[in-house]
């Protein structure tokens, strides 16, 4: 299962802490509002069987029962709305009321209470009464001056209408503002996880390679350890890789001043003096290991510089096209020895690939150079370059002898010679050549040339 | 001909200037940097072979502010740096040319020929390399001490191979020098001209990159 996402799991324990305190808090809130409405009714309810009670003293008593067996019948309500405003809406309750002497017979009464029995409540009491087919609250009040019961009734279903009136207008909005609620959340978490976000951004668009530290416009005080952590890191590796990096500058000068010196001295001795025979072939043989031991010096370092040059800097866009005229320019010495002919097949004036220059200009010359060492005396070197299905294709095939199927594979183990043991070997320049391809996901194929021996080798990568 | 050696390493130092005496060049050797730069102000030297790091002042340094002080002496860096970054730099610096450590004796001295050659031509109107020589003024061209008849065009291509000499020059630049940059002149036709230069000369004088260009050795056989 996939993790959460962070927003995802806030929206969830937002959404279940308001749930859990709003809920009941809703409820109880209701419920209170139910228990304030019915009291405010029985409020009135008692408001309107005190006025009777004073127009009913007003009367006097008496006057009353001399109508009696008129036995007053009030039309009911609708002559005389209650009313209760609700949110602009108006409420007619349906109410009654009744007057009772002491010997319980009605001297007053409201039409829509006549079924109404009397049930000899105490003073002040509020009860439910069914008559037929509604429920009223009935309240009771008793003149003890004059010994009469007046009842004032209320329908239920009137109380019914207001409470559902009043869920209407305050629980419907709330209910409904729950999925806005929501949304709103989830807008406010997208907000606040704004910064994390943007450090996420910050950390997807760092170039491979990429040295500079991270930077957060303000960043919050959570992130900053975070941010702190990383930019030391950052800051570290980056201070090792400068190390390495000096590290191999400094022993490329230690290395090659002294083998400068040597060679300078080695070929003013050969020139100056005039030796025999045998003098001059040890001389010879000397300043041929020390070209190759100059040569695997460089060859060495070019390595290393790969090995911290790897993650030493962003990619850039390199063209080929271009760095092939440089690493061509840079082997006109060996051209210009005129023992080995070169011919470029193909060269695009730009071919773009994503990379780094310095690495693909070392792949290039150690392709070429290897080619230029083993191909014999009137030999041929040629190179070609060229996009082919979207892919960069470098190739470069000599007429030298090539290296047989069964010990490719091992070519590019360092130090591994070719066939021709007496010449340079392969392997140092290979392996160069390895690296480099590797730092921009290159494929190396050796193969063998078209119509003879020699070594035809094809590097893939992906162009820009 | 006097050339001012700077160099720190007591032992390259001493090689190249027992090397370079032998063949006959006087030389004044600076270890310091801030010596060398004064050297090189106060004294009129034909050529100067300039180390990079060197204690004082950085060889860089020395070469920028020489090139300011217009000290126009032609410089010729030796460096053990690493190539890449420092060959554009040191030449963009005002150096002449480039050397990188370990190189040979032959190469230094066939450097050291070819700029003294290129000053001493540039006095004169002259291109030369090695054993051949041409004369921009006059049209007269001498290989191996004889005098060569060329006609306009193969003159034309032979300057502009000698202008870079021991450098690969381009095809498509050698075509825009001979026929100007909008010529729909096939490419058998510049072949067709290498050829017959070649025969006045020799095959070797001119080395080809089939497919790319053509170059003059800086000392060509």
């Amino acid at each position: 299962m996939t993790p959460l996402s962070l927003r995802s799991r806030l929206l969830i324990l937002i959404v279940i802490v308001l749930a859990a305190v709003l809920l009941p808090l809703g409820v109880l809130s209701a419920k209170r509002t139910l228990e304030e409405v019915d009291e405010l009714s029985d409020g009135r309810l008692a408001q309107a069987a005190r006025t009777l009670e004073v127009l009913v003293g007003r009367i006097g008593v008496d006057q009353l029962r001399s109508q009696r067996d008129a036995r007053l019948l009030v039309p009911s309500v609708s002559n005389h709305p209650q009313e209760l405003t609700v949110q602009g809406r108006t409420f007619e309750s349906e109410v009654g009321f009744q007057v009772f002497d002491h010997d319980g017979h009605l001297l007053l009464g409201t039409e829509n209470l006549a079924g109404l029995p009397n049930t000899h409540a105490a003073d002040g009491a509020f009860e439910d009464v069914e008559t037929g087919h509604h429920e009223w609250r009935v309240f009771t009040l008793i003149m003890e001056s004059e010994n009469i019961t007046i009842r004032a009734g209320e329908r239920y279903d009137s109380r019914h209408e207001i409470t559902r009136a009043l869920w209407i207008e305050h629980g419907l909005p709330t209910l409904l503002g729950l999925p806005l609620l929501a949304i709103l959340v989830g807008w406010a978490i997208r907000r606040g996880l704004g910064p994390l976000e943007a450090l996420a951004g910050a950390l997807a668009r760092r170039e491979p390679g990429s040295r500079e530290p991270i930077h957060l416009s303000d960043a919050p005080t959570e992130l900053q350890p975070v941010l702190t952590a990383l930019n030391d890191q950052i800051s570290r590796l980056e201070s090792a890789l400068d190390r390495e990096r000096r590290f191999s500058a400094d022993v490329a000068h230690e290395l090659r001043t002294p083998l400068a010196s040597t060679m300078i001295n080695l070929e003013d001795a050969m020139a100056s003096a005039q030796p025999d025979e045998a003098t001059r072939a040890a001389l010879e043989a000397a300043r041929a290991c020390l070209v190759s031991l100059a040569r695997r010096t460089e060859q060495l370092l070019a390595l290393a510089r790969l090995e911290v040059g790897a993650a030493s800097g962003p990619r850039s866009r390199v063209d080929l096209g271009e760095l092939a005229l440089e690493v061509i320019d840079e082997l006109a010495p060996l051209v210009g020895k005129g023992s080995v002919e070169m011919s470029v097949r193909e060269l695009p004036e730009h071919l773009f690939v994503e990379g780094y220059g310095v690495a693909l200009g070392a792949l290039l010359r150690n392709l070429l150079e290897n080619a230029f060492r083993h191909v014999p005396q009137g030999g041929h070197v040629e190179l070609a370059i060229g996009s082919v299905d979207g892919m960069a294709r470098i190739e470069v095939v000599d007429d030298g002898p090539g290296i047989p199927p069964d010990r490719r594979a091992a070519m590019f183990t360092r130090f591994q010679r070719g066939v021709d043991t007496h010449g340079e070997g392969y392997g140092l320049g290979l392996s160069i050549v390895q690296r480099a391809a590797e730092l921009h996901g290159a494929s190396i194929e050796l193969l063998d040339r078209h119509g003879g021996s020699g070594l035809r080798v094809v590097v893939t990568l992906p162009a820009a | 001909m006097h050339i001012i050696l700077v160099e720190d390493d007591a032992q390259l130092g001493d090689a190249i200037r027992r090397a370079l005496e032998r063949l006959a060049y006087t030389i004044s050797w600076y270890r310091d940097g801030n010596e060398a730069l004064s050297a090189l102000r106060d004294h009129d030297a034909d050529l100067v072979l300039l180390d990079l790091g060197l204690p004082g002042r950085d060889g860089m340094d020395v070469l920028s502010e020489a090139r300011r002080l217009r000290v126009t002496t032609p410089v010729i860096v030796m460096s053990a740096r690493d190539a890449l970054d420092s060959r554009i730099q040191v030449l963009d610096a005002g150096a002449d040319d480039y050397l990188i450590k370990p190189f040979h004796l032959d190469e230094l001295a066939a450097r050291i020929r070819s700029l003294a050659r290129r000053v001493r031509g540039a006095a004169v109107n002259k291109l030369e390399a090695g054993a051949l020589s041409l004369d921009l003024g006059t049209f007269d061209v001498v290989w191996h001490g004889q005098k060569v008849e060329l006609t306009r065009r193969e003159f034309a291509l032979l300057q502009a191979l000698m202008e870079r000499a021991g450098r690969i020059v381009r095809r498509e630049s050698l075509e825009t020098s001979l026929y100007g940059p909008d010529s729909a002149m096939s490419t058998s036709a510049l072949e067709v001209l290498v050829h017959s230069l070649r025969r006045k000369l020799s095959h070797e004088a001119i080395q080809t990159v089939r497919g790319f260009g053509y170059m003059i050795p800086r000392e060509p056989l």
